[in-house]
């Protein structure tokens, strides 16, 4: 049985749900079954939040297996770094370069830095997207830029995503979203 | 006929299927992960959803809607049954009269939760049956039969969901027009089975005992317990989301997948059984279908290779498979996790609970009783000021107790609007009858916040958006009879270390109402920022109040502006003259 899956991985307040059901949804239209997951128990309090959208042709978990997600999109660096255990050798991890602050904890970047390095997968596309997102000026528009990015490796056409989200995002963002879909498939590419 | 094709969370298919199963009422307390699926419901025409201030509340006005002819249904999270078990277990006696059931969605894992109860025990408890949804396909159309299933046994009927069920999304498939209604009912004027005297109550006695011998056979029957065939000699008898876990990892295996858990199909099952050598259940958290197969002298094995407490998922049910001998040992292969910082929760910034906290913080001959909401992270270090929390409405009862019996710590109790209008309005009436020498503090953040922002009776709106006035605390506590009571701004910070010191050594009780409203719901509130000057000495003073807004690098605290809201807490304990200051509009 041949199923995949993307993980997103992030903060509370980073809008990956709404990234993660705008991939549900390209799936669902390009004729897969989908099974989708939250942990989002405390997001708002800043706790971690993910997602997983599980694609195949049927799919009965929602949650992932250990070793056996193919993709991830990570809005910040340390959350990307709690997904490893689901990786496998092909995996392709797509973050943006960024570090949210933990309450009281110093961080090291530079050993958070070495330990994305020495992850042993296929590709780990690391940028900082904000940069992008601000060239689009929508600052909100980060997780789609990902998602184009990503979708270079997705074994689905582009069509659904713009189809997905037409679907599902907001009229009024509607086209820059659109747009920065094509730009993460440009940098992607 | 057009069918809507959507992917919806357990929580939104639970609703639809309602919905389509003609419920017309709906009550419930928020509780996660339950909370959504009112908020799905209110949005159908025709239908009246409604908060209530409790579970207990809320069952029996569900109730009461059912026996005056309409379908409905009450949701909670499974510790809000312990504060309805009440009304549920009597209710099985009168039975009802429109389909009634009972939501509970239960929490293994505990992702936000005090206990992780297994709520399966109180079907069987009451006597009354038991539907279990494994997605949300299911959901949708698990509901809708709960309420035939309701009316052809005169019994309440429960539903039960976990978290991963109620919050994960599945496919499903539905015509949006609700069915015909069979038949149009009356409201029910009926003694013998209302009213449950024990001269009736005798009688419903017997006729519960018999009613579960007949749904025994209907479980036997019910297209919802049902086998799936395969090509290995391993029977799988599992539920929920077990099942979902179980059909990935060993696709070829017989399964018996059990929807109708209470009572269960035994003989359906022991037919099922004998054809295989090996016969695994799998479920999660207690061994409840285990025991009763057990019971009835079934060859089954169960929690000796599948664990008792926490979530199952793939992994485990894996593993568990393997020591049980139906899948060969096959080594796992994955990255090794890296030792990370967790990122525990924490008060938003703004939060008005945050001040409360860091004062009490410094007083330390109090003990503390808290009790269930936002402010429960007020336990957590470096706020570190609470020392009890254990359900609902404990923390002014418990304070009660605790000022009777010594006398070395004041007492002060915490608990939230919310939280004091589900259980704590008695307690309060106990502390003043009983004379408790304590202080009650209520956080009044005029709404339920932990779980999303639910209307209370504090909010001055309901769930369906009807204003009214709000009820007033400290006139609610003076009208009691109690003297010392007062309002509070928390975002004054000098004042109410003031009259926190003041009423705590007062050898009285004191009820103090912090009135300041939550940043999140209903509305976001987010006022000029802070900044740090040159002049921060560095000390990390600011730092002790916990907020996400403020970081520390190169000696100096910063303050991302993007996230504070304003509240002006941190430029208030800072020791220095203009060190923190308001951002300059310009
Ligand atoms: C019996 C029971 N029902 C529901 C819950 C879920 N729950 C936890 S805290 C809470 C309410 C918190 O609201 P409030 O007391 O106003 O505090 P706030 O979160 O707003 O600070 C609820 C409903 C629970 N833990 N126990």
């Amino acid at each position: 049985m041949n199923i995949d899956s993307i993980l997103f991985a992030g903060v509370g307040g980073d809008g990956i749900i709404t990234a993660s059901n705008v991939a549900a949804e390209a799936f669902i239209l390009a004729g897969f079954d989908v099974k989708k997951s939250e942990i989002h128990g405390m997001s708002q309090r800043g706790g971690s939040v993910s997602a997983s959208v599980r694609f195949g042709e049927k799919v009965y978990s929602p949650t992932d297996k250990l070793g056996s997600v193919s993709f991830v999109i990570a809005t910040e660096k340390i959350e990307a770094l709690r997904c490893v255990k689901y990786l496998h050798k092909d995996s392709i991890m797509i973050i943006n370069d960024r570090i949210m602050p933990i309450i009281n904890q110093e961080i090291n970047e530079a050993e958070i830095d070495a330990m994305i390095k020495s992850i042993n997968i296929q590709t780990i596309h690391i940028d900082n997207f904000l940069e992008f997102a601000k060239k689009l000026n929508n600052e909100k528009v980060i997780n789609t830029i990902m998602l184009g990015v990503l979708a270079n490796y997705l074994p689905i056409d582009n069509k659904y995503f713009h189809k997905a989200i037409e679907n599902i995002i907001p009229s009024k963002i509607k086209a820059v979203n659109i747009a920065a879909f094509n730009e993460g498939l440009s940098i992607g590419k | 006929m057009n069918l809507i094709k959507k992917l919806a969370s357990g929580n939104e298919a639970l609703a639809i299927g309602a919905y389509k199963g003609n419920a017309r009422f709906a009550s419930g307390y928020p509780g996660t992960p339950s909370s959504e699926i009112l908020d799905y419901f209110k949005q159908f025409k025709q239908v009246r959803a409604q908060w209530a201030s409790n579970e207990k509340a809320g069952f029996e006005a569900a109730l009461g809607a059912s026996i005056a002819g309409v379908r409905s249904f009450v949701t909670m999270k499974h510790v809000g049954l312990n504060v309805a078990a009440d009304p549920l277990m009597t209710s099985a006696y009168t039975g009802i009269n429109a389909g009634f059931v009972v939501v509970t969605a239960d929490d293994p894992g505990m992702h936000s939760s005090q206990n992780e109860q297994d709520n399966r025990f109180y079907a069987k408890f009451a006597n009354i049956p038991m539907i279990e949804p494994g997605d949300s396909f299911e959901a949708a159309g698990f509901m809708q039969y709960a309420f035939i299933v309701s009316e052809k046994f005169d019994l309440p009927v429960m539903v039960r969901l976990t978290t991963r069920i109620s919050h994960s999304l599945g496919l499903i498939k539905y015509d949006p027009r609700p069915l015909d209604n069979e038949k149009e009912l009356c409201i029910e004027k009926d003694f013998k089975k209302y009213v449950m005297i024990p001269a009736n109550a005798i009688k419903k006695h017997k006729s519960i005992l018999e009613k579960l011998e007949q749904l025994k056979d209907f479980s036997n029957e019910t297209p919802i317990n049902k086998i799936e065939k395969g090509d290995l000699n391993v029977g799988v008898i599992t539920n929920g989301i077990s099942y979902s876990y179980a059909k990935e990892i060993i696709p070829d295996a017989n399964f018996f997948k059990v929807g109708f858990s209470y009572p269960l199909p035994v003989r359906k099952i022991k037919e099922f059984a004998k054809d295989f050598d090996k016969v695994v259940v799998i479920e999660e958290t207690e061994p409840f279908m285990e025991e009763i197969l057990k019971s009835e002298g079934l060859n089954v094995e169960g929690k000796k290779y599948f664990p008792r407490d926490g979530e199952l998922n793939l992994d485990i049910v894996e593993d568990g498979l393997k020591k049980f001998g139906a899948l060969k040992e096959k080594k796992r292969v994955y990255f090794e996790e890296f030792e990370l910082p967790k990122r525990p929760p924490a008060l938003c910034p703004g939060c008005p609970h945050r001040p409360i906290f860091d004062i009490l913080h410094s007083m330390k001959d109090v003990f503390i009783t808290g009790d269930i909401g936002c402010y429960t992270l007020g336990s957590l270090p470096p706020l570190s000021a609470m020392h009890t929390t254990v359900c609902m409405g404990a923390s002014i009862s418990m304070g009660v107790g605790v000022s009777k019996v010594q006398d070395k710590e004041r007492v002060v109790s915490i608990i939230g609007d919310s939280t004091f209008f589900h259980t704590g309005i008695q307690p309060l009436i106990d502390a003043y009858v009983n004379k408790a020498n304590m202080t009650v503090i209520i956080l009044d953040n005029r709404i339920t916040a932990m779980t999303g922002g639910q209307p209370d009776a504090s909010s001055g709106f309901n769930l369906n958006n009807d204003d009214f006035e709000p009820v007033n605390i400290a006139s609610l506590a003076k009208t009691i009879g109690i003297k010392n009571v007062f309002e509070i701004d928390q975002y004054d910070y000098k004042n109410t270390k003031h009259i926190l010191e003041r009423e705590i050594y007062k050898e009285e009780l004191s009820v103090i109402v912090a009135k300041r409203p939550c940043v999140l719901a209903p509305k976001k509130i987010k006022d000029t920022p802070f900044v740090v000057t040159d002049k921060c000495i560095g000390c990390k003073r600011c730092l002790r109040i916990a907020c996400p807004a403020i970081d520390f690098k190169d000696n100096r605290a910063i303050i991302d502006e993007t996230i504070c809201t304003g509240c002006a807490i941190c430029e208030q304990v800072c020791p220095v003259e203009e060190a923190i200051i308001k951002k300059s509009e310009e």
